[in-house]
């Protein structure tokens, strides 16, 4: 017998800056459709609709438009950059659908027409710079590519560090997409900063991340690199040595020890190759797909209203671990982790919180006081005083 | 003591004055999410608003009709943000004898609220800045006669020019760190430079 088909829209740039990631999404968005569909726990199943924008921001406005009037769907299950997706949100506001969105951001929206299933910036970069503040240093040297999640990252990153007393050393930007990253590296040797916070993204990140190696290599230096967004199979693009070492904020890791988890790494990799990686990205299209599945059966219609009701502190046990809506803000409890980069590409986790984070996009929870335990001043002037030369009097 | 960032908004309190419930529902939602606390007040009640200091108004400008006199309804110093959907000049003219800090256009969205609230309390900080500047210039005026009568009188009693009298009164403010205004009263109350012992004021 044949269910029931509801359609869903999936908007991703299959070309353009951001192909690779949003291509990672899109083959997770499909995955989980194939398996809502062949589930029997499902009584209907998904037929997806594809858009593809090519990354022109001004192509998501038509291709939602599109998918609402010609395809019929109530839900959408797209957008990577927080520039996609604005151009979505008044559509969706104005239609009353919902928009799935996937990939991490910078906060500071709430819209009643979007589940925000990626991460908060409590749930990436806060936990990144305690974890600095606490076990590397104080003082900190930001590149970055020059948008939005850079912005909004260093000024978290600046305000933490500041009420803890400690400096933002330097605060580069480069264009989106830039490679030419020579004269930055130059800079990080010379001035030899404790640590490097990396907010590039894409070819920027990657050329950074390889170039910096090769001249820390050849300068003998150890300088520790800190980010929110690198995943598996970028890691592969940068290549295992250069990469490894790297500490990284994240959601979701392939290596994650969980049962759920073990299962998707083994049926991603029979779909898609023993060589191929999940990523943080993927996997979290792959759970909006099943949140808004359990929501759907839970309403036992795909009503906009009743999804949203449905989907609220639902709880799923993803790859990721628990997640659910908090319905506060439409954002996800998620479980923030962090991870070293190892060699072989990939991560190998050495923090995570006990239980799935409260999400709080406008970081209005954030306790400045309660990050400060910085690194005791006094250990530095230890560490740094000569113990072969004693004071005589 | 520094001062409160206009960006962090946690803890902070809202006056609501307004009439509709949903979009009443729609701001508490979004004031819930930024933690702040919040009250309602009906425009239409004729007793204001409880006096509890706010530290912004929203205010319906679609509520209120334009013959009322609104500042003596709601004489307050909190900045007012303004929800607008009326947009004649009748109204507009009404709403800008408020001084409204910021405003929103309707329908309201869950976007646009924060910033609105982030110019308001800037604008907030800012008047309150501008006054204490104003208040410190109004005062230096008022005491150019008592500045004019010390330097008559160190001109007369050590002989000096108009400059170099001037320059010694400045040079001993700035030394016992005092302003040239308050010790150019204590010149004109002693009848001559007076002698002090230490150093503050």
């Amino acid at each position: 017998m044949k269910k029931p088909s509801i359609p869903l829209g999936l908007v991703f740039s299959q070309s353009g800056p951001y192909a690779m990631m949003a291509g990672e999404m899109q083959k997770s968005a499909l995955m989980a459709i194939d398996e809502i569909n062949r589930s029997p726990e499902f009584d209907f199943g998904f037929a997806p609709c594809l858009r593809d924008p090519r990354g022109v921001v001004a192509a998501y406005h038509t291709a939602c438009d599109d998918l609402i009037r010609e395809e019929r769907v109530d839900h959408i299950v797209g957008c990577y950059t927080s520039a996609s997706r604005k151009q979505v949100i008044p559509i969706v506001e104005r239609t009353e659908r919902l928009l799935w969105h996937p990939a991490r951001y910078e906060g500071f929206e709430s819209s009643e027409n979007v589940i925000y299933v990626g991460a908060a910036p409590n749930h990436t970069v806060v936990p990144l710079v305690r974890h600095m503040l606490d076990h590397i240093s104080s003082d900190v040297f930001c590149i970055g590519s020059n948008y939005v999640w850079t912005w909004e990252t260093n000024r978290v990153i600046r305000e933490i560090v500041t009420s803890a007393g400690g400096r933002v050393l330097a605060e580069r930007l480069l264009e989106l997409g830039e490679t030419a990253i020579d004269h930055i590296v130059r800079e990080v040797i010379d001035r030899r900063p404790p640590v490097v916070f990396n907010t590039l993204v894409g070819e920027s990140s990657y050329a950074f991340v390889r170039v910096l190696h090769e001249a820390t290599t050849r300068a003998g230096l150890t300088i520790p690199m800190l980010s929110c967004s690198l995943c598996e199979p970028e890691l592969k693009l940068i290549g295992s040595a250069a990469s490894a070492g790297c500490i990284t904020s994240s959601a979701y890791f392939e290596s994650i020890a969980g049962a759920e988890n073990r299962a998707f790494v083994a049926r991603w990799k029979a779909r898609h190759g023993a060589d191929s990686n999940p990523s943080v990205d993927g996997q979290s299209t792959y759970v909006c797909v099943m949140l808004l599945a359990r929501a759907i059966r839970r309403a036992g219609s795909a009503d906009v209203a009743a999804v949203r009701r449905a989907a609220a502190n639902h709880r799923y046990d993803s790859p990721q671990g628990p997640v659910w809506v908090d319905p506060d803000n439409n954002h996800c409890f998620l479980t923030p982790r962090l991870a070293r980069v190892v060699p072989g590409c990939q991560f190998k986790i050495f923090w995570e919180a006990d239980a799935p984070e409260r999400p709080d996009p406008y970081l209005s929870r954030l306790d400045l006081a309660a990050v400060g335990t910085r690194l005791e001043k006094s250990n530095d002037a230890a560490a740094k005083r000569p113990t072969h030369l004693r004071l005589v009097k | 003591m520094t001062r409160p960032s206009p960006f962090s908004v946690r803890g902070r309190r809202a006056l609501m004055i307004m009439r509709d419930e949903r979009e009443i529902a729609m701001l508490r939602r979004q004031f819930d999410r930024l933690g702040m606390t919040v009250t309602a007040h009906d425009p239409a009640a004729v007793s204001p608003p409880p006096g509890e200091p706010v530290d912004v108004i929203v205010l319906d400008a679609d509520s209120v009709p334009i013959k009322s006199d609104s500042r003596a309804l709601w004489k307050v110093d909190a900045p007012i943000i303004a929800l607008i959907g009326t947009e004649t000049p009748s109204r507009l003219k009404w709403l800008l004898d408020l001084k409204p800090a910021s405003f929103l256009i309707k329908p309201l969205r869950s976007a646009g609220l924060y910033t609105a609230l982030v110019v308001a309390l800037d604008c907030a900080q800012r008047r309150l800045d501008e006054a204490a500047h104003l208040e410190r210039l109004e005062d230096r005026i008022r005491s150019r006669r008592v500045v004019f009568a010390a330097v008559l009188q160190m001109m007369r009693g050590h002989d000096l020019s108009e400059a170099d009298a001037f320059s010694l009164i400045r040079q001993t403010a700035m030394r016992h760190r005092t302003t040239i205004e308050q010790l150019s009263a204590e010149i004109v109350a002693a009848g001559g430079m007076p002698h002090r012992t230490s150093r503050t004021a």
